[in-house]
């Protein structure tokens, strides 16, 4: 437990970005959870020069942010003293977990959480700390550290804060700092944040890439052969699954089978151009059509959020009705 | 502080605390956290007395949810500072039963914000005096131990970047309610008198300690009975602590503030006395008798007479100020005369006989402060 200290958060641009942009994009205060792994990082740095490459450098542990999830309010798992209620906090988790659609990503884990709040300072409030002192107390939530030299296993403990300049003369627009909560005395610890982009200063990261989206299942044959079927359940409701994946796949691809393809060759290969095209067409079509419902029912979201407001500020201003 | 564009609920949180919290606290900035309705304000900053000082936080609601409790941000010396955090608790099982203001919030009670604040000034506190003890100076250690028991002491370790390290105190003195030795007492808060201390903070192996420094401090509105910056502190003898040189102190400060009580029925005299010689006075301060205005005339000029008696009548002649009913300067407003001081006196007078002399000399005086009007009210 002693060596549970980070050396420094990173997190990719888009991600930051995008955590910036629900942030202020929110009516009010939001906290959310954020999602990673934490790995031994061997620095790199190479060298022409040969005496300097002998020495062994040091190992950095770092803690990468891969995602996040925004709860859109407050409170969203822990109470008004900040303890953490297990219950909705799994609630998130498997909200986070179906929203990734892969299954129980290895890379993956809940590094900690974030807190967003406008115009405020740039500090842990009092229920921060106590969210995060909660939350590094939960064993349960522990998690393998990547490519450690003895396996150690840490537990969520990044605090990320987010606020906005409490004077209106500053120009830039939001504000942002790491801590890690130190379980051991119990204190947030500043953390430096790498945000890692493309270009020269993070060709580093390269030798550390990890693909956090899993690989997409690619089984050609959706007929189970003769000789495996007598494997276990598990595999077998997991192909029924894929199978219901691959019907819904074959809708958008109706009367255009992969056997085909074969008429791409030869004689025929002219006329089935035109019909390629077709298919295309028709699938930007349903893509339109899809896109002008999901357009439909954000506004309808839009909608009943402003309508929800609107109520809120109503009860609030009869304190007699609640 | 425009009340209408604060959320009622939060209003009522913030009217219960001005106007109950046995404090005086202040708050200083009012602002929103609110994208969609800039104009709701739904966080300010509080200014709460500390040990003779001030520590502001930064209490937060959220407009959005105005039902749910607030969160606090503390000041930035303040970093460790963890109220009802687990550990803390640990050992404190009294703090328990407090607990509760946060626990099971209900923000249709307007006390809760107010008990919230109290329970954390309690803890900060505790958290500093923790703080104190925890500073390995050998002389603080003795003090601590030998001035613990004297109740409601406060104290505060500053430790800037820059600045040494120095222990404050603030030693509540005279345990004697001020408030009810006057009659008609103005006051919503109990007034008192502190002895502030500051000791450098002497890490081992230093030379002999130098002496603290000493300061006596009061609540603000102690002053219309007494000015605590006229009281001379007892010298500091060298190997002197503070529980040898506190009940001396204490001693003579007690008498001296029976004296200040004793003093406004002095004061009340002298302004009856007035009464014979300018008819009724027009105003007078019916509680400190520190101020009363007369009107009086010299030939048809007439004029108001300011009389401004100090805590040291009769030792300190009071201070006139004349102001004219029939001259006004440019801007409309009255003319006034200097600050008088100047005039005959002797403490040894009988009230009347204060009166009539302050009257003869008026009766010269009104003459070139006619003079004076005249020649202002020429000028513009």
């Amino acid at each position: 437990m002693e060596d549970d200290s980070l050396q420094k958060v990173a997190i990719s641009g888009p991600i930051l970005a995008s955590l910036i942009q629900r942030f202020s994009s929110s009516s009010g205060a939001v906290d959310g959870l954020l999602f990673g792994h934490v790995s031994d990082v061997t620095p790199l740095s190479l060298s022409d020069d040969s005496s300097s490459s002998t020495d062994t450098q040091p190992s950095l542990r770092v803690a990468t942010v891969t995602g996040f999830l925004c709860s859109g309010s407050t409170n969203s798992f822990y109470d008004s003293l900040g303890r953490v209620d297990s219950q909705s906090l799994n609630r998130l988790l498997d909200r986070h977990q179906s929203d990734g659609q892969a299954q129980a990503q290895p890379h993956d884990s809940l590094l900690g959480w974030f807190s967003g709040r406008r115009r405020t300072q740039l500090r842990p409030s009092m229920r921060e700390y106590l969210v995060s002192s909660s939350l590094s107390s939960m064993k349960q939530l522990s998690f393998p550290v990547k490519d450690a030299v003895n396996p150690t296993n840490l537990i969520p403990s990044v605090f990320l804060l987010l606020t906005s300049p409490l004077s209106d003369q500053i120009i830039h627009t939001h504000e942002y700092r790491a801590f890690q909560f130190r379980s051991s005395n119990e204190f947030f610890e500043p953390k430096s944040i790498d945000i890692v982009n493309i270009g020269p200063a993070f060709r580093g990261h390269y030798g550390s890439f990890i693909p956090n989206s899993p690989f997409p299942h690619l089984l050609c044959e959706m007929r189970a052969s003769p000789m495996n079927e007598d494997k276990n359940d598990d595999n077998l409701n997991m192909m029924k699954q894929n199978s219901k994946y691959q019907k819904q796949m074959n809708v958008c691809a109706e009367g255009f089978d992969v056997g085909n393809l074969t008429r791409l060759l030869g004689s025929e290969a002219a006329n089935y151009t035109a019909g390629l095209e077709d298919l295309y067409e028709k699938m930007l079509a349903k893509t339109e059509s899809l896109a002008r419902l999901v357009e439909e029912s954000s506004a309808q979201v839009l909608e009943q959020e402003n309508h929800n407001r609107k109520l809120r500020y109503k009860v609030a201003r009869y304190p007699g009705f609640e | 502080m425009s009340s209408d564009t604060v959320p009622p609920i939060i209003a009522a949180h913030i009217n219960y605390l001005l106007n109950h919290f046995p404090l005086p606290v202040k708050i200083e900035h009012m602002w929103s956290g609110s994208r969609h309705y800039p104009g709701i304000m739904d966080r300010f900053t509080l200014v709460m007395p500390y040990c003779l000082e001030f520590v502001k936080w930064d209490i937060m609601y959220n407009a959005e949810s105005p039902f749910s409790a607030p969160d606090i941000v503390f000041g930035p010396e303040d970093e460790n500072f963890h109220p009802f955090s687990s550990k803390v608790d640990e050992g404190e099982g009294d703090h328990n039963s407090l607990h509760n203001s946060l626990r099971d919030w209900n923000s249709k009670d307007p006390s809760r914000l107010t008990s919230l604040l109290q329970e954390l000034r309690d803890r900060y506190v505790s958290y500093q005096r923790k703080r104190v003890e925890g500073v390995d100076d050998e002389r603080l250690k003795f003090e601590l131990c030998t001035m613990l028991s004297r109740e409601g002491i406060e104290m505060h370790l500053s430790s800037g970047v820059e600045k040494p390290e120095e222990v404050k105190f603030a030693v509540p003195l005279v345990d004697i309610n001020i408030n009810k030795m006057i009659p008609g007492c103005p006051w919503r808060h109990p007034q008192k008198i502190f002895l502030q201390v500051l000791y450098p903070v002497v890490r081992k192996y230093a030379t002999t300690p130098s002496a603290p420094r000493l300061k006596l401090v009061s609540t603000s509105e102690l002053k219309a009975l007494l000015s605590i910056e006229d009281i001379k502190l007892p010298t500091w003898i060298d190997g002197m602590c503070m529980a040898e040189y506190l009940p001396h102190l204490e001693e003579s400060l007690e008498k001296q503030v029976l004296e200040a009580v004793s003093l406004i029925d002095v004061r009340r005299g002298f302004i009856e006395a007035l009464n014979s010689f300018f008819g009724r006075p027009l105003e007078a301060d019916p509680v400190f008798c520190r101020t009363a205005t007369v009107i009086t005339a010299s030939g048809v000029f007439t004029f108001l007479v300011h009389i401004l008696i100090s805590t040291q009548f009769p030792k300190k002649q009071p201070s006139l100020v004349l102001q004219s009913s029939q001259h006004f300067n440019s801007q409309g407003a009255p003319i006034k005369s200097q600050l008088i001081t100047d005039y005959p006196w002797s403490p040894r007078w009988e009230p009347l006989q204060m009166a009539e002399r302050i009257f003869e000399f008026l009766a010269d005086e009104a003459l070139s402060f006619k003079r004076y009007c005249n020649e202002a009210q020429l000028q513009c």
